[in-house]
């Protein structure tokens, strides 16, 4: 009989084929197992960005409402000198930033005077760029804060005295920076009312000025460093401090001369 | 080969979970350093300013888990084809910035005697997202776990 000749090889063939269909369909069905693995570690994913994305976004409150104090210039300085002298320097300084101590060292001989005989008026931008240099403190906000603090009880001439005592007290970068108590005690000293500087101290009164006066001058003003210096708004070079001081200087005398 | 997969997958993977987390702290820092390139709109700035570290951290952490590997090289690729165009820009255009890679940014004096290094690691790392892209199945990945296999093992 023919069937039976034929039957084992007939038999294995569609064994065979038998198999690799089932092999087949164990395939598809490992694709579309992993393909729904896919979509789901990516709709995983998707959350997670998702949500720590707003999580930065909520913790940068930028542009919301702030109340400057007063005596602020131009909603974001804090002014040195009479408004009626002929050349304005803008310094945008962060308490924290060691550059702007030895800025602040190398011009303490002359702009004071300059300032106070009436040639030139500073407008002081205090910003929080360095953060991230006080161990999680914020020093640079809080230092800007109890300036402004400052400024609003006890006046431009307490502001000024109280600007440059931070600067002579200037903590390290990494280290915590001053503490609320130290930044109290140097804002009464400068002039300021104890109760009042502690409540706006220990309370950061000032704080969402500080941050929208930190993006107005990255922003508008296009400083997104620290020391910025400029006079009569023309912006001078990045130069290391002493050289910095000197061109200032020059500068403000050929503007006095001009 | 299955070796260096691994080791490509987990240097990127390290280098991004650490420079994603030195940015987190300060949000308004990375805006900054996004804008110090002065090469995007600023309606997109600050968007980039809070996405950025997160993209970092998660792409990252996929990589040293081992999870969707290749998808992640080739988006850690791209990142850093990006980062390189960025860093030229800021060359070419003479600005003293800090990349900020990991954290900072914002001009700084001297800081352009940097960008050749910057570059040449950043190039590095590309050389090792695109070997992590081609060689994606490596052990201790979670992709093991999760995928079955659907090529037989002597065609791999």
């Amino acid at each position: 009989m023919a069937a039976t000749r034929s039957g084992p090889t007939e038999r294995t063939r569609t064994s065979e084929r038998a198999a690799t269909i089932r092999r087949q369909h164990a395939r598809e069905e490992a694709r579309r197992r992993n393909l729904w693995v896919t979509l789901g570690v990516l709709a995983v994913l998707g959350i997670v960005v998702t949500a720590g994305f707003l999580v930065q976004v909520s913790r940068d409150t930028t542009g919301q409402a702030s109340t400057p104090p007063a005596g602020a210039v131009a909603t974001y300085g804090v002014p040195l000198g009479k408004d009626t002298a002929p050349v304005t320097v803008t310094i945008y300084e962060d308490f924290m930033c060691p550059v702007c101590g030895d800025l602040e060292a190398a011009t303490r001989a002359w702009l004071p005077r300059y300032a106070a005989q009436g040639k030139v008026r500073v407008i002081y931008r205090p910003v929080a760029f360095l953060n991230r240099m006080s161990n999680g403190t914020e020093y640079s906000t809080r230092a800007a804060n109890a300036y402004a603090v400052v400024l609003d009880e006890a006046g431009p001439d307490a502001a000024a005295t109280f600007h440059d005592l931070l600067f002579e007290h200037q903590p390290r970068e990494n280290t915590t920076g001053l503490s609320s108590d130290h930044l109290v005690d140097l804002a009464v000293q400068a002039g300021a009312a104890e109760s009042v500087a502690r409540a706006g101290i220990e309370r950061r009164t000032y704080e969402q000025w500080v941050v929208n006066g930190t993006d107005d001058a990255s922003r508008h003003g296009g400083v997104t460093g620290t020391p910025t210096v400029a006079v009569d708004g023309k912006r001078l070079p990045a130069l290391i401090p002493v050289e910095l001081a000197r061109r200032l200087r020059e500068s403000v005398d050929s503007a006095l001369r001009g | 080969m299955l070796r260096l997969g691994l080791l490509a997958r987990a240097v990127v993977g390290v280098v991004w979970v650490v420079a994603g987390c030195l940015k987190l702290p300060d949000p308004t820092e990375n805006v900054r350093a996004v804008r110090a390139y002065r090469l995007l709109p600023e309606a997109v700035v600050p968007t980039m300013g809070h996405l950025l570290p997160i993209i970092e951290v998660v792409v990252g952490a996929c990589l040293l888990l081992g999870l969707l590997t290749r998808l992640m090289a080739v988006i850690s690729a791209v990142l850093l084809v990006s980062f390189i165009v960025g860093i030229s820009w800021a060359w070419a255009r003479g600005l003293e910035i800090e990349c900020g890679c990991f954290g900072g940014g914002g001009p700084a004096a001297g800081a352009s005697d940097k960008y050749p290094w910057e570059i040449a690691r950043d190039a590095g790392l590309l050389l090792l997202a695109a070997l992590a892209a081609r060689r994606p199945s490596t052990p201790f990945a979670l992709d093991n776990r999760l995928y079955s296999r659907t090529v037989p093992e002597a065609v791999r």
